[in-house]
C-alpha cells in the first residue's frame, strides 16, 4: 500500500491544523534573538513587573523577560522533540529490520529486550536516573531516545516481516539481487509513512517527557525549559503574575503537544486501511 | 498447551523488567562518585548522623564488603519488605508509602471510572450519529483536550476554579482540623477531589471515546443490528444493548492497557493540587533527595504497573478467547 504522508496531510483538516500550531511555533523559536529585546538570563532590574511595550509578558521572579524565556525555552523543547524523534526511529530500524531479516536467536534475543523494556513505564526509569545523576541536555536526549526505541522497533520488524514475503521482493530475489539492495529500494520507501509516524510520536513523548522532568525539578538548571518555568510559576499562583507567565507557557507546552497529536493521529488514520474504509463511507453518507 | 506457553512468556518479561529496576535501584547510588552511604542517603542526611548510625548503616548496607555480598544483603532486605529509613519524614519507608497509597488509589480509580462511563456513552452516541455535528464536534474537542499534558490541564482547573472563581479548595484531600464527620466529611472530601478528578477525566475520556465510536460505526453495519431492527428494538435498546455491548470488548482491553499511563499522571496532578498520595509523596522526595524513599515509590509504581499489566493480559485471554489463536 503506497501511502503519501504529503499528501495525506494536505487533505486532512485536523493535520493542516497541526501543522500550523507546529509551524508558528518553530518559526518563533528560530526568530527568537530578533523578535525579543532582552536575552533569556538578563536580570532587568524589576521582578514581577505587568506587561508593557518592553516587557510583552512581564518579567518573573529572578527579574527575567518572561517573553524571551518563552521563545528560547521552545528551542529548547524542539531540540529535544527533533534529536530524540531522529536517535529513537533510527535505533528501532537498526534494531527491527535486523531482527526481521537476520531471524533466529539474534532476533528473538532482541524482541525479549523490547518486550522487556515495553513493560516498563519509561518515566519511572527517567525520574530514577534523573534524580540521581542530574543529566544535562546531551544525556537527557540520549536517555529518552534508548528508553523510547523498543515500541517502534516492534512495528518496524513487524512491517519489514511481512514486507519480505512479498512478490516483488520474492521476484527481486530470483534475479540475484542482495539484502542490502532489497532494503534499500523495496522495503525501505514502503516504511517511509510509517517512520513519519513514529518521529511524530517519539516527538511527542520527548516533549511531554522532558517537560515532566522540568515539572520534577529534574533537569538540567543551566536550561531553559517549558517545563521548569511552569514548576518556577506556579509557587506564585497567589498573585497576578501567572496570567502572563504560567498560563502562555502552559499553553505553549500544550499546543506543541496537540500539534503533534494532531499530526500523528492523521497520519495514523491514512496509514489504517479500516479506518480508511470508514471514512470513505462518512463521506458517502453526508453527501 | 500454546496459551500457557505465552503467558509464561509474559510472566518472564516482567520479571525481566523487575530485574532491570531492582539492578537500576542497587547500581545508581554506586556509581555515584564519593562514598555510597552519601549517594544512598543524601548529604543533608549525613549532616544530622552520628558516628554510631553511620557505621550502624555500613554495615546494614554490608558497605565495607564485596559487590556480591552487597547485592545479597540488597535484595534479602527487600524481601523482608524493608525499603530503608525516609530521614525526611523519619519513619520506615514501606511506612509512610502505605500512609500515602490509598489516596492516590481513590484518585485513580474514581478517574478510571468516571472517565470510562463518560467515553463509552459518548462514543456510542457519537457513532450512532457518524458524520454529523455531534460526531465531528466531540470528535475534535476530546482530540484537543487529550493532547493536552495532564498536569497543565490540572494547573488550568486549579487557576480557574480555584484561583480565580474561588469555587474549589485549592489543595490537598480534606479541610485540616475542621473536625468534621460522618456527611460533612465525605461532602469535604468531594470536594476537595472535584478539581483533581476532572482534570484526570477530561485527558482521559478522548482514548476511550475514540476507541468505543469506531467500534460502533464498524458494529451498525452488522446483520445482528438490522435483526434487531426489524424485530422493533426501540433506537436505545439498538445503540445501547445491541451495539454498545458489542463493542466493550476492545474498551474493556484498552482501559486495562492505560492503567499504568493513568497512575504516572495522577503523580503529576498530585503535585498540583497537592494531595496526599504517591505523588507528593515523590514531590518531597525529589525537593529533599530523600532517596531511600525515592527508590520505595518509583519501585512501588513498577510493581503496580507490572501487576495491572500482567493482570490485563490473563484477563484479555479469559474474556476473547480468540486471542489464544491469535498468535
Amino acid at each position: 500500500m503506497h501511502i503519501d504522508p504529503l499528501r495525506a496531510i494536505a487533505s486532512d483538516r485536523l493535520a493542516l491544523t497541526g501543522l500550523a500550531i507546529l509551524s508558528a511555533i518553530v518559526l518563533m523559536a528560530v526568530l527568537a534573538p530578533v523578535i525579543t529585546f532582552f536575552p533569556p538570563d538578563h536580570y532587568t532590574g524589576r521582578i514581577f513587573s505587568p506587561p508593557s511595550l518592553s516587557h510583552p509578558l512581564g518579567t518573573d521572579s529572578m527579574g527575567q523577560d518572561i517573553w524571551s524565556r518563552l521563545l528560547f525555552g521552545a528551542r529548547t523543547t524542539f531540540l529535544v522533540a527533533a534529536s530524540v524523534a531522529i536517535l529513537s526511529t533510527t535505533l528501532s530500524v537498526l534494531v527491527g529490520a535486523s531482527a526481521a531479516l537476520m531471524g533466529g536467536l539474534y532476533e528473538s534475543f532482541w524482541m525479549r529486550v523490547v518486550d522487556a523494556m515495553s513493560s516498563i513505564p519509561p518515566i519511572i526509569i527517567m525520574i530514577l536516573v534523573a534524580a540521581y545523576l542530574r543529566p544535562n541536555l546531551l544525556v537527557m536526549i540520549l536517555l529518552l531516545s534508548i528508553l523510547s526505541w523498543p515500541g517502534g522497533a516492534r512495528i518496524v520488524r513487524s512491517q519489514v516481516l511481512s514486507l519480505k514475503e512479498r512478490g516483488h521482493v520474492y521476484a527481486s530475489r530470483t534475479f540475484g539481487a542482495s539484502w542490502g539492495h532489497i532494503l534499500k529500494t523495496h522495503i525501505a520507501p514502503e516504511l517511509g509513512p510509517l517512520l513519519t509516524a513514529m518521529m511524530i510520536q517519539d516527538a511527542r513523548r520527548a516533549v511531554f517527557m522532558d517537560a515532566g522532568m522540568g515539572f520534577l525539578g529534574v533537569s538540567d538548571p543551566m536550561i531553559i525549559s517549558w517545563g521548569k518555568m511552569i514548576q518556577q510559576a506556579l509557587d506564585f499562583t497567589y498573585l497576578d503574575v501567572w496570567k502572563w507567565w504560567l498560563l502562555p507557557t502552559g499553553l505553549a507546552l500544550s499546543l506543541t503537544l496537540v500539534g503533534l497529536c494532531f499530526l500523528g493521529f492523521s497520519l495514523e488514520a491514512a496509514m489504517d486501511p479500516r479506518l480508511m474504509r470508514r471514512s470513505v463511507e462518512g463521506a458517502g453518507e453526508q453527501c | 498447551m500454546k496459551d500457557e506457553r505465552l503467558s509464561r512468556g509474559s510472566i518472564i518479561n516482567y520479571v525481566i523488567a523487575l530485574a532491570a529496576i531492582f539492578s537500576l535501584n542497587f547500581i545508581l547510588p554506586r556509581l555515584m562518585p564519593g562514598d555510597p552511604l552519601h549517594a544512598i542517603y543524601g548529604d543533608e542526611a549525613l549532616v544530622a548522623m552520628t558516628p554510631e548510625m553511620e557505621a550502624h548503616l555500613i554495615r546494614q548496607f554490608s558497605l565495607d564488603k564485596s559487590w556480591t555480598e552487597q547485592l545479597s544483603a540488597y535484595l534479602i532486605g527487600l524481601l523482608h519488605g524493608d525499603l530503608g529509613f525516609s530521614y525526611y519524614y523519619k519513619d520506615q519507608v514501606s511506612a509512610v508509602i502505605m500512609g500515602a497509597l490509598p489516596w492516590t488509589v481513590l484518585l485513580t480509580a474514581l478517574a478510571l471510572a468516571l472517565a470510562t462511563v463518560i467515553g463509552v456513552v459518548l462514543g456510542i452516541e457519537a457513532g450512532s450519529r457518524r458524520g454529523r455535528l455531534l460526531d465531528s464536534g466531540l470528535m475534535t474537542s476530546l482530540m484537543f483536550l487529550g493532547g493536552f499534558p495532564m498536569f497543565f490541564m490540572g494547573i488550568l482547573l486549579l487557576l480557574i476554579f480555584g484561583v480565580s472563581l474561588g469555587w474549589a479548595p485549592l489543595s490537598g484531600a480534606v479541610t485540616p482540623y475542621a473536625g468534621l464527620e460522618g456527611l460533612d466529611y465525605f461532602m469535604d472530601l468531594l470536594r476537595h477531589l472535584a478539581l483533581p478528578v476532572t482534570a484526570l477525566v477530561l485527558v482521559l475520556v478522548g482514548d476511550t471515546f475514540l476507541i468505543t465510536r469506531n467500534t460502533v460505526v464498524s458494529k451498525l453495519g452488522e446483520p445482528f443490528v438490522l435483526t434487531a431492527r426489524a424485530i422493533g428494538c426501540s433506537e436505545f435498546a439498538v445503540k445501547y444493548a445491541h451495539t454498545g455491548r458489542n463493542s466493550l470488548l476492545p474498551v474493556v482491553t484498552e482501559t486495562g492497557m492505560r492503567i499504568p499511563h493513568l497512575l504516572i499522571q495522577t503523580l503529576f496532578i498530585e503535585i498540583v493540587f497537592s494531595y496526599p498520595g504517591i505523588g507528593s509523596l515523590l514531590n518531597t522526595a525529589l525537593y529533599s533527595r530523600d532517596y531511600p524513599l525515592l527508590q520505595g515509590i518509583l519501585l512501588l509504581v513498577t510493581v503496580l504497573v507490572l501487576t495491572v499489566n500482567l493482570l490485563v493480559d490473563l484477563l484479555y485471554r479469559k474474556l476473547d478467547p480468540r486471542v489464544r489463536y491469535a498468535h
